[in-house]
């Protein structure tokens, strides 16, 4: 009986133990000024230009800076490393470059660097995925001075600002010149943002440090917390329990049943914010599938519009900040028109137009999804109410990809997240081109206005192109646009950060309470 | 003894080449590589660089022809995902799931030969009920589940130890606990039935009535040759705790080879998850070819069958 109060003792004293040795440590976050972020995946590198996760978008938000930014309040495009620019004429422009800009280094920047950035981008044997983007509508870059840099542009590209402030960040000329080349990109960056890489390995955590030498004038600012940890914690509720242990303070894409329920302990704040991100239906119009297939009955089409009851999954399943969509793009987005045909949820309006096609009793199909299951299902609940049969094939998002490369996708339930751009393009121009594979459309004439849109700078023709083509795809309900998504944050209660509109946190704007 | 070895090693080596031929397969056909390194959202026209640039557009025999041709040189090959060789990635993340899988081992022995050896001393008892029922529970319950409460009642409301990571001993303790119970009732049961067996023996019988009583006739009579068989299951145990690690990894954020396998599985890294599958195929075979011979050693009949 004493042995057995001696074990309970000793063991109660060592419980209290660990707990001071462990406790102080998961806490002192806001003390140490480390502001800890959790993700799901490994990051592979942290070199935007090798990096195609959304982890490293945000990443490099922190370590990069490009020639322009996304303005978080209006989305435009603004100069960043860039003080100002000059088109000479629609495919010459000549950009000037801020003074005080320094790499991580210590190095200053300057025209060498962004001429050297872009000619490796634009060289096809640098194997990075954002070439092909530069390529498309750049010819050569050449520096004029010091502090100005010209770009010969192959046509009159209007998103030429979007591409310099979300694809390309600045690298130090002969970056990627050593024995090493690129996978040097894999240990580390060397960039001019607000936060320089302190510690990293793929796959593990990457710590940031605030640049000391970061210039004055940056439109970013000066951010107001010195470290941020990126952990990577696979199971997200692991992720909860160190949130609420106070082990890490951030979590971004959080389901909005854990980040409600999280919100509601009190122990950390839910906060819910836009994003680009869109979901639809793509619907085999063009008979891609099989040419008699009743998707290319306009009839058939519509009868989809009209069935599913779009505020209801809003209201009811994705919630927080998702918006019902009645467009295959974001009202957010430049170019996005909400001045189109429009389908109010009708089961009645639907089952006639079905009669109408030949289907009196319905039919059946295979419903391809890879994400938002509760989604899927409702819409399966849904087209059921008109005797429509969805048989679900909820895949991997490459095996989706592969069958649908190969023209096996009747129905694609489906999500696109654009890049986080702010601009229709980048969710048209993939989806309603003929040279895509996700185009179902076989439409020549959308597919003409899209391609035109891409090539004109002026706005104001830019949007009535637009304007056209997403009239012709809502009037033959080519897709049913179902829902934008919300962004989903938990942070700590000593954290202060303001969700962004286009769902990719700024986390160099965040600081303490 | 010499030829049942050879022949189960053959067999052995033919199961991992087999299910390194299954991997291969099913990874390229269930997933399209190019698509998943470009990203999601990627222009077509890098998806089809990417699928000229790493060959993916060769026919799939010839893919897995170089592949197997350069682990049989010691070339690992490179992996699309991080960028660096397939060896270093495995050597960095391997002492993780060692040290888990060792820990593990631990935590299984320690719980389930005590729990099996009173069960077997009192048969139909208190005690042998109460350890059965331990070995139903913990066959019951799944990993991630047991993972997820451990950390809610030991991480969070009573904070001793870590949450998740892997920087020291302390961050081990939880994930050793979980993986080590599912393999209790394997052991337990073995250690159970083995003592069992071996105290109703003659010369069990022959050490009592020589005076041999309580730990000495267990722990140097009874134990000892009940122990031979459990060694076998323990072996294998180890084999699943490496392969089998996964779950545990994901829930306990290690960065041990489980969870280089999800990863490179999600970003389609061909070489990495060729290498793991055929590394963890090869340590489960290997440790059941030394358990298979070490049973034939014991028991000569198996050698015949």
């Amino acid at each position: 009986m004493r042995f057995a109060r001696s074990i309970v003792y000793a063991l109660i004293v060592a419980t209290s133990a660990l707990s001071l040795s462990i406790a102080p440590d998961a806490l002192a976050a806001k003390s140490d000024d480390t502001l800890v972020v959790g993700t799901t995946r490994g990051v592979a590198t942290v070199d935007r230009l090798y990096s195609v996760k959304r982890e490293g978008l945000i990443l490099s938000r922190l370590t990069d800076d490009g020639l322009f930014m996304v303005d978080p309040e209006t989305l435009d495009y603004v100069p960043l490393a860039a003080k100002s620019y000059q088109y000479q004429d629609d495919v010459t422009l000549d950009i000037t470059l801020r003074d005080g800009i320094k790499f991580h280094d210590g190095s200053p920047f300057g025209a060498d660097d962004v001429v050297y950035t872009y000619n490796w981008m634009l060289d096809e044997n640098q194997k990075t995925s954002r070439g092909t983007v530069i390529q498309r509508w750049l010819k050569s870059v050449q520096k004029l001075d010091e502090k100005t840099v010209r770009f010969n542009l192959k046509f009159d590209y209007p998103l030429v600002f979007r591409d310099m402030a979300i694809t390309v960040m600045l690298r130090k000329k002969g970056t990627y010149d050593t024995e090493e080349g690129i996978k040097a990109s894999s240990f580390g960056v060397n960039g001019i943002g607000p936060y320089r890489v302190v510690e990293f390995e793929p796959g593990k955590d990457v710590i940031l440090e605030r640049f000391a030498d970061y210039y004055a004038d940056s439109p970013k600012g000066r951010p107001a917390i010195k470290y941020i940890k990126f952990r990577v914690i696979p199971d997200i509720g692991t992720q909860q329990a160190e949130l609420m242990s106070g082990g890490i303070q951030f979590l971004y894409g959080v389901p909005i049943d854990i980040a409600e329920n999280i919100g509601r302990t009190g122990r950390a704040n839910y906060l819910t914010g836009g994003d680009v991100t869109v979901a639809f239906m793509i619907l085999d119009a063009a008979g891609y599938t099989a040419k008699n297939n009743p998707f290319t009955k306009l009839e058939v089409r519509r009868a989809f519009n009209y069935a599913i009851n779009r505020e209801a999954i809003v209201k009811n399943i994705t919630r927080g900040a998702s918006v019902v969509l009645n467009t295959p793009c974001h009202p957010l987005q430049f170019g996005c028109s909400q001045d189109v045909t429009k389908y109010e949820y009708n089961p009645a309006k639907a089952k006639e137009l079905l009669a109408e096609a030949g289907y009196p009793n319905g039919f059946e199909f295979d419903l391809w999804a890879y994400r938002e299951k509760p989604v899927a299902e409702a819409i399966m609940g849904d087209l059921a109410k008109i005797g429509v049969t969805a048989k679900m094939r909820y895949v991997k998002s490459t095996a989706l990809g592969k069958a649908r490369k190969s023209r096996e996708t009747q129905v694609i339930f489906a999500a696109w997240g654009a890049g986080g751009t702010a601009d229709a393009a980048m969710t048209l121009n993939n989806h309603f081109s003929l040279d895509s594979d996700r185009d179902f459309t076989g439409d020549a004439e959308v597919s003409q206005l899209v391609a035109d849109a891409e090539k004109v700078r002026d706005k104001k023709v830019r949007a009535e192109l637009y304007q056209k083509a997403l009239t012709r795809i809502t009037d033959q309900a080519y897709w049913v646009p179902i829902f934008g998504f919300s962004q989903n944050y938990l942070t700590s209660k000593d954290l202060n950060f303001a969700p962004p509109k286009d769902g990719l946190p700024r986390l160099y704007q965040a600081s303490w309470r | 003894m010499l030829r049942f070895a050879i022949q189960r090693g053959v067999a052995a080596l033919l199961v991992a080449i087999t299910v390194s031929v299954a991997t291969f397969i099913l990874l390229n056909f269930s997933t399209d590589p190019a698509q998943t390194i470009a990203g999601e959202e990627a222009d077509q026209a890098v998806v089809e660089a990417i699928r000229h640039e790493y060959g993916f557009d060769r026919p799939i025999i010839v893919q897995y022809g170089d592949w197997l041709g350069g682990v049989l040189s010691g070339d690992f090959g490179e992996s699309y995902f991080w960028h660096q060789p397939v060896a270093k990635l495995i050597a960095k993340h391997a002492p993780v799931t060692i040290k888990l899988a060792f820990s593990a081992i631990m935590v299984t022995l320690i719980i389930a030969i005590p729990l099996g050896v009173a069960a077997a001393l009192r048969p139909n008892s208190i005690i042998d009920r109460f350890a059965l029922t331990v070995a139903v529970s913990a066959q019951a319950v799944p990993n991630f589940w047991l993972g997820v409460m451990m950390i809610i009642l030991f991480a969070v409301m009573i904070p001793i130890f870590p949450v998740s990571g892997d920087e020291t001993w302390l961050h081990f303790v939880l994930p050793a606990f979980v993986l080590g119970t599912s393999s209790v009732p394997a052991v337990m049961r073995l250690t159970r039935t083995g003592l069992l067996d071996v105290m109703s023996s003659d010369y069990i019988r022959t050490a009592r009535a020589k005076g041999f009583r309580g730990t000495p006739l267990i722990m140097h009579h009874a134990l000892r040759n009940a122990m031979l068989p459990i060694v076998s299951v323990i072996a294998v145990q180890l084999g699943s705790k490496l392969g089998g690690s996964v779950i545990t990894e994901a829930v306990f954020a290690l960065n041990g080879l489980g969870r280089l396998a999800i990863e490179s599985i999600f970003g389609a890294d061909i070489p990495t998850v060729q290498m793991l599958v055929f590394i963890f195929a090869l340590t489960f075979v290997f440790l059941t070819f030394i358990s298979d011979v070490l049973n034939a050693w014991v028991d000569p009949r198996i050698r015949l069958g």
